[in-house]
């Protein structure tokens, strides 16, 4: 039997009928039709389907859709800039040749979008331990660390954090 | 890093990808995306045996549970092979774990999943051939039985006198080498969309290297006209040498689509993934040399022995490059050179990511490193003295036009203070050089090594460029345009690429074989020079002068020395399509290498690694990686870093880390979580050196930076840790344990 469930995803409210079985990752794809957010392994293995749930970077292919209910949902899809134009890590990682294939840049965006929430001065170690659960087979993981380094002082600068230490 | 400076408007400048922004915000369209109308869910039943004889299937079951659209069979497959000797679907026996037995479409996923276990196949279990060294012994039982032996595929080669070169000289050493089997492990696992619902007309939606090999082998295999079959590769989420040829799924999937009579897709599970995919299987490589006192290498004999699986698919490139990387890279007088591939109940074993020659330059890289400890001498001497350079010509009579190779090892051994720190380190700690070769283009692989390209000019001046090459995030769509843009004058992003489409996008072999940048870049090349040759009869009766005096430049059309002339770009395409004929402006161009050899030009590259191995749990450190390539010219410098980056980490993972661990022809760590790839911080240090050598036949001068980094990092890196441990290494991956195992074998020879 569906249940119907109350999600908050990207800013907009939704109701959605879904089976108890159905993953968080499935409802997004096939439900909501958000197919930024990756399917490959399903089983919490390779880190592409990450999203974040209430300020935490999760495996939407390991979340039950009917564990979100009330939680507010982020989605690559809803970080751009209310302007169109890209947050400053997708900024980062187009400028810096951290995209090639790009299968797995959505999950690593998220994933870096939700520790640079939790710390803002990430270290290059905070950032590796970070993405240590993503794959990325293209990149080797050279430049989307770098690419993520390189966003930090401009997510500063657009949080206004910067003028502070002015 | 920064660009040469050039006189150039795009071309050796850092350039993002342009389809970069779609892909970071998650609107690049890939396979799993599509959702057609009616779409059914496919399913393969798999062998769960490695050898046996099917004694029934009955799919009764399976057929009348609800949402059941088509269940398939080798009843539904009508004797399809899909290789010379592999049926679609078995019909009397399997031959590994995961042979493709029947298929089912439903109305979801998870109703074909519970009809694909309602299906019973009974087998009966046969004696199983799961190492190469049982299935290449004379009296093994015969695998397949129109064959007298298990040997599926030979080439052998002899260059040159070899037993006169051995005669001659003053030293000769022999290895012997082992490598394990490994998973290319994409982003995006196996999927097709097949839809075949008119019976007349298959499209298919699929990730490729090659949307014409798809074609070509779908339309025969399944009796239609090439025209009839249209293959759209939208995105490709990696490919890694493993998306060449059309695979069992792709048929299935078109089957099921026809007999359902609706569109279907099929897509792998984390674990099938490794199955479907057919990576790499064990090796053994024996390599005898013969050389000099000085240290220059005068002969090769090799022997390869390949696990090529079950079935034989594309595994004779193996057996080809393989060669190449024997006699391309060094000054050698002779060669005798067998290769074989050999038929066990494993899974239809082509390669890895590099065609197979990580693990043989890894062989050949240990091997010549050996050579200069026998002679107690640097290693990056014996490279030098060995190495290949421009106007050279090997025993296989290929020419090199163009050959940075000195100046690579030159460069990582200054940069990486190689004379401080060899035989200098502390204890545990190591250096090592390697070096490499590959080839721009793969003649010779395939039947023919062609790629065309049309550009169509709009009436604003901008462009669209129509490409059969695909992006699988290497980058070569835009490649492509900037070397459309700097042919044309015009700047990179006034170019959209066309392409993924069979219907529409002309032919291209495909992006395997390092071919991409040279050989369809010369195709795009020469595509814009057609369209500037349409566009320079307009130019050239408004100022009056000779076409070949005509700049294009900037956006702008000026003579030659009277930049302050000039007329617009877009003016001039508009004038030539508004003109009194009505010229509408449309280039066409193509390329094949007017060589028999694999291509007419080769890039080279030189690495040096340092390393630091835990004596006690026998982990390897990765300190840093001194990379350099010969890339011709670098079209797009961030481009070429973003490959030296992927290929590193791909060697790094072939040597030190990535391992299919079978048991009785299973693999035991069918997870991206058990498969160890290399991860955030086991990467190390990289430090990245173009060299640019402008190649005479290249576009703008540009060679390959496709596979030839990749094949040097593994030799490399095994060669530092043989530095480190003090004890040469023979089998890979190099993991703690095979670590352990060589410290304690270290021990015992000492003792």
């Amino acid at each position: 039997m569906k249940q119907i469930l109350s999600l908050n995803v990207n800013g907009d409210d939704y109701q959605i009928a879904a089976y108890p079985s159905q993953t968080l990752l499935d409802v997004l794809r096939d439900d909501l039709r958000l197919t930024g957010t990756k399917r490959s392994c399903g089983t919490g293995t390779c880190g592409m389907c990450t999203v974040i749930i209430d300020k935490k970077a999760v495996l939407s292919c390991l979340t039950l859709a009917v564990e979100c209910e009330g939680k507010t949902i982020t989605t690559i899809e809803g970080i751009s800039n209310p302007d169109g134009t890209l947050h400053p890590i997708q900024k980062s990682f187009v400028e810096n040749g951290a995209v090639q294939c790009g299968f797995c840049s959505p999950g690593i965006i998220m994933t870096a979008k939700a520790l640079l929430d939790k710390n803002p001065s990430p270290d290059e170690k905070d950032i590796k331990e970070a993405l240590a659960g993503t794959i990325c087979r293209c990149t080797g993981h050279f430049k989307t660390v770098e690419a993520v380094q390189k966003a930090v002082p401009n997510i500063h600068k657009e949080s206004g954090n910067d003028s502070e230490e002015k | 890093m920064t660009a040469k400076k050039n006189n150039y408007g795009v071309v050796g400048k850092p350039q993002p990808k342009l389809d970069a922004p779609l892909k970071v915000t998650g609107r690049s369209e890939f396979t799993d995306d599509i959702r057609l109308p009616g779409m059914l869910h496919g399913k393969i039943i798999r062998s769960p045996i490695a050898h046996g004889k099917i004694r029934s299937i009955n799919t009764s079951r399976a057929e009348k549970l609800p949402g059941v659209k088509a269940v398939i069979t080798h009843q539904d497959t009508n004797g399809l092979m899909v290789g010379p000797d592999q049926m679609l679907l078995c019909d009397e026996t399997v031959k590994y774990i995961g042979d493709e037995v029947a298929a089912v479409a439903a109305i979801d996923e998870d109703t074909a999943f519970e009809a694909a276990e309602l299906i019973r196949v009974k087998y009966e279990p046969l004696p199983a051939l799961l190492t190469l060294e049982q299935a290449a012994k004379k009296d093994a039982p015969i695998l397949h039985q129109y064959y007298e032996d298990n040997f599926a595929d030979e080439r052998t080669t002899v260059l040159g006198d070899p037993d006169a070169a051995f005669e001659k000289a003053d030293h000769i050493r022999i290895d012997e080498f082992t490598s394990s089997p490994n998973h290319n492990c994409f982003a995006e696992l196996h999927i097709a969309v097949a839809d075949f619902s008119r019976p007349d007309k298959l499209t298919i939606w699929s990730p490729t290297q090659s949307a014409i090999l798809f074609q070509k082998a779908l339309a025969q295999n399944l009796g239609l006209s090439e025209g009839n079959v249209r293959v759209c590769n939208l995105n490709t989420g990696g490919a890694f040498s493993g998306r060449v040829s059309a695979k069992p799924h792709h048929y299935i999937a078109a089957l099921l689509s026809r007999k359902a009579g609706r569109p279907v897709k099929i897509m792998a599970d984390a674990d099938e993934e490794f199955i479907i995919c057919r990576s790499a299987g064990r090796n053994k490589y024996r390599i005898k040399t013969g050389f000099m006192n000085d240290g220059t290498v005068k002969v090769i004999e090799a022997d390869f022995l390949h696990d090529c699986g079950a079935y034989v698919e594309e595994q004779f490139v193996l057996l080809l490059l393989a060669e190449c990387a024997l006699h391309l890279l060094y000054k050698i007088e002779a060669l005798r050179y067998q290769g074989r591939l050999v038929y066990t109940n494993n899974i239809p074993y082509v390669y890895h990511h590099g065609g197979g020659m990580s693990p043989v330059q890894f062989a050949l890289g240990q091997h010549l490193d050996r050579i200069a400890q026998d002679l107690k001498m640097d290693p990056v001497k014996l490279q030098l003295k060995n190495a290949v350079d421009k106007g050279y010509t090997t025993i296989n009579d290929t020419h090199y036009a163009s050959c940075g190779l000195t100046e690579c090892i030159n460069k990582v051994s200054r940069k990486s203070g190689w004379k401080r720190k060899y035989n200098r380190l502390p204890p545990y700690c190591g250096i090592g050089i390697g070096c490499g070769v590959m080839s721009s283009g793969g003649k010779g692989m395939w039947m023919h090594d062609t790629s065309a390209a049309f550009i169509k000019l709009s009436e604003d001046g901008k462009a669209s460029l129509f490409t059969g090459l695909p992006d699988m995030g290497q980058g070569s769509h835009t490649t492509m345009a900037m070397i459309a843009a700097e042919t044309l004058g015009i700047a990179t992003d006034d170019i959209t690429v066309v392409s993924g489409d069979t219907d529409i996008a002309p032919f291209d072999v495909g992006a395997f074989s390092q071919r991409g940048t040279f050989t369809t870049g010369n195709a795009v090349k020469n595509a814009c020079l057609d369209a500037r040759k349409q566009l320079a009869k307009t130019a050239s009766e408004k100022f009056n002068v000779k076409t070949s005096q005509l700049v294009f430049f900037g956006r702008k059309v000026f003579p030659k020395g009277k930049p302050d002339k000039a007329i617009s770009f877009e003016d001039i395409v508009f004038d030539t399509l508004h003109c009194a004929e009505g010229r509408f402006v449309m280039g066409r161009g193509f390329y094949n290498s007017p060589t028999d050899k694999p291509a007419l030009s080769y890039s080279f590259g030189a690495q040096i690694a340092e390393v630091e191995v835990d004596p006690e749990t026998g982990e390897v450190k990765l300190l840093k990686m001194t990379v350099a390539h010969d890339v011709g010219r670098a079209i797009n410098p961030l481009a070429v870093e973003g490959q030296l980056d992927g290929q590193v980490f791909s060697g790094i993972g072939q040597i030190l880390y990535e391992e299919c661990c079978m048991e009785n022809g299973q693999i035991l760590n069918p997870s991206r979580l058990d498969y160890a790839l290399p991860r955030p911080f086991e990467i190390p240090q990289i430090e990245r050196i173009i060299v640019e050598t402008h190649d005479p036949y290249g576009p703008f001068g540009a060679k390959e930076v496709a596979e030839g980094p990749m094949v040097t990092t593994a030799q490399t890196i095994a060669n530092a840790v043989s530095n480190a441990i003090g004890h040469p290494i023979d089998e890979i991956p190099i993991t703690p344990e095979r670590i352990l195992k060589l410290l304690k074998q270290k021990k015992q020879e000492l003792s």
